[in-house]
């Protein structure tokens, strides 16, 4: 490694900063539903992929992005609710649901992906940058279609933050998550409860496929490596904590960066596995996660 | 008010209650009582939802609850202190109460509500902004005892509400039951001790494995055989 001018550094923290939002989009909404259902969404990827291919068709009828992405967002809730009422709402009153559940998901992710390929054909779709531009600050530059993925990610968490800590369905859907039995007794919906939150999960997925949709090419199968990700930031965060999921991602993306800057782009996935594990190995139960 | 007939009750082939009636009128303090594993949570659990009749029929005011969710109850007038307490324990105090307001028809007037419960239990308002998980367990049954008053109860289950209690706050809860019931709230709780019970309850109902042996006033249960063999295996 031979010294490098502090700038770039400075750009690759903020590149990892604008991955690591991703990251925090995906693995919140994959938090989202463990905390509440304690079911692992193996299909996570697929709203991913089904954002991105919705992003393309919007952006590709010029329809301007500012509305794109709230009816990307707005479309991907109502499969994701469709998808929790009509599989796993059933398989939650069933013995045996945690392996169901995950059976059920892993299904529905093959499903999906072959569906996208007969609906949407295998050929990659490139979108357009929703913005052209660079940012200039001194020496570091920074292409705005990046700031504004920063800024999509930090509205949409925070959005989310408010929806959780501040609104009644945010209380209900905390009581749920933290013992549904008493929700229930308390007068909680607690199957509709599910379900809207499975929605919103999917809903953040949609929005970081769209988000991601210019940089990365969309495909039926580009949602696996996104759940892979998604599953080490959860990891990271403690399994089932939203606020976990949002620094592990952010963890996640400026490690990567920092770790392909003094290395090459192929060693990407050893510094995400490898902090994980070092993670895991000093507090098995994740930075937010409760000590057993 | 509550009105129990022929309810068996069974955990997939593990029949826990068989053939139980019982009534509890407006107002009244209704102890259920028995040996460990009696059934005696079970008929709680079934009047809330939280376990399904085989068979028999659970009417609340006239109303047939087997059409109802859980989370319907709530809105009906029927509250319950679940055993253990099962608070929110990452929710602060002050969300725990008010999640108790949470059914659409006690909603408008909740705010009126805390101010009575915050006066029962002024323990609400000096640590209204921990979390739930943080206080002692005599705290958290006040907490619990609170949520469940938020959702307007006229019926209010009590889930062994003296469990793990040390017996000043098990006074201190008393007190608080007696004050419930003189506004008029009928309150139904299951306990084993049967002196412990009738410094409280009105009337009392025994269990024996899963069997309703007698139900009377405190003075007959106290001086009744049944009791006697039943606790003692006379």
């Amino acid at each position: 490694m031979t010294a490098m001018p502090i700038a770039l550094y400075i750009e690759q923290i903020v590149n990892g900063l604008v991955a690591g939002s991703m990251y925090a989009l995906v693995g919140g909404g994959i938090a989202l539903i463990y905390g509440t259902m304690r079911v692992l969404n193996m299909a996570h990827g697929e709203f991913y992929m089904m954002g991105g291919y919705a992003a393309f068709y919007l952006v590709g009828r010029s329809v301007p992005p500012v509305l794109a992405i709230p009816l990307v967002a707005g479309l991907l809730f109502l499969v994701g609710a469709a998808v929790q009422r009509l599989t796993v709402h059933y398989l939650l009153r069933q013995d045996g649901w945690l392996f169901a559940c995950i059976a059920a998901t892993l299904g529905l992710s093959i499903a999906f992906q072959n569906l996208a390929l007969i609906v949407f054909g295998e050929d990659y779709k490139t979108v357009p940058y929703y913005v052209e531009g660079i940012l200039r600050l001194g020496d570091i530059r920074l292409p705005l279609q990046r700031v504004l993925m920063l800024l999509v990610a930090v509205g949409t968490l925070l959005a989310m933050g408010f929806l959780l800590k501040k609104t009644r369905f945010g209380w209900a859907l905390r009581a749920t998550s933290q013992d549904s039995d008493a929700a229930s007794v308390c007068g909680i919906p607690v199957s509709r409860v599910h379900m809207i939150t499975f929605g919103l999960s999917a809903a953040l997925g949609g929005v970081a496929g769209a988000m991601l949709a210019p940089i990365y090419s969309v495909s039926p199968w580009m949602g696996l490596p996104v759940l892979f990700k998604g599953f080490v930031v959860v990891v990271l965060g403690g399994l089932g904590s939203f606020p976990g999921a949002i620094v592990g991602g952010l963890l996640l993306g400026i490690v990567e960066a920092l770790g392909v800057q003094i290395t090459s782009a192929e060693w990407r996935d050893v510094f995400g596995f490898a902090l994980m594990i070092v993670v895991v190995w000093a507090r098995p139960w994740g930075l937010f996660g409760k000590a057993p | 008010m509550l009105e129990i007939r022929g309810l068996d009750v069974a955990y997939g082939d593990y029949q826990v209650l068989w053939d139980v009636s019982i009534d509890v009128a407006a107002g009244e303090i209704v102890a259920i009582l028995g040996p460990n594993g009696s059934g005696k949570s079970t008929v709680l659990k079934a009047i809330i939802g939280l376990c399904r009749a085989r068979s028999g029929t659970i009417r609340f005011e006239g109303n047939d609850l087997a059409r109802l969710a859980v989370h319907d109850r709530a809105g009906i007038g029927i509250a319950m202190v679940m055993e253990r307490r099962r608070l929110f324990p990452a929710m602060t105090v002050r969300e725990n109460v008010l999640l108790g307001a949470y059914p659409a028809a006690v909603r408008h007037d909740a705010e009126a509500r805390l101010g009575w419960v915050e006066g029962l239990f002024p323990i609400l308002r000096e640590r209204g902004a921990q979390p739930a998980g943080r206080l002692s367990g005599g705290e958290q049954q006040m907490v619990a005892i609170a949520r469940g008053l938020m959702a307007k109860p006229r019926l209010l289950l009590m889930d062994e509400p003296y469990l793990g209690l040390a017996p000043k706050v098990v006074l201190q809860i008393n007190d608080i039951i007696r004050r419930i019931n003189a506004e008029g709230i009928a309150v139904v709780f299951n306990e084993q001790n049967v002196n412990l019970s009738f410094a409280l309850a009105h009337r009392g109902y025994l269990l024996e494995s899963g069997r309703l042996m007698l139900g009377g006033t405190g003075q007959e249960m106290l001086h009744s055989d049944v009791v006697r063999r039943v606790y003692l295996g006379e």
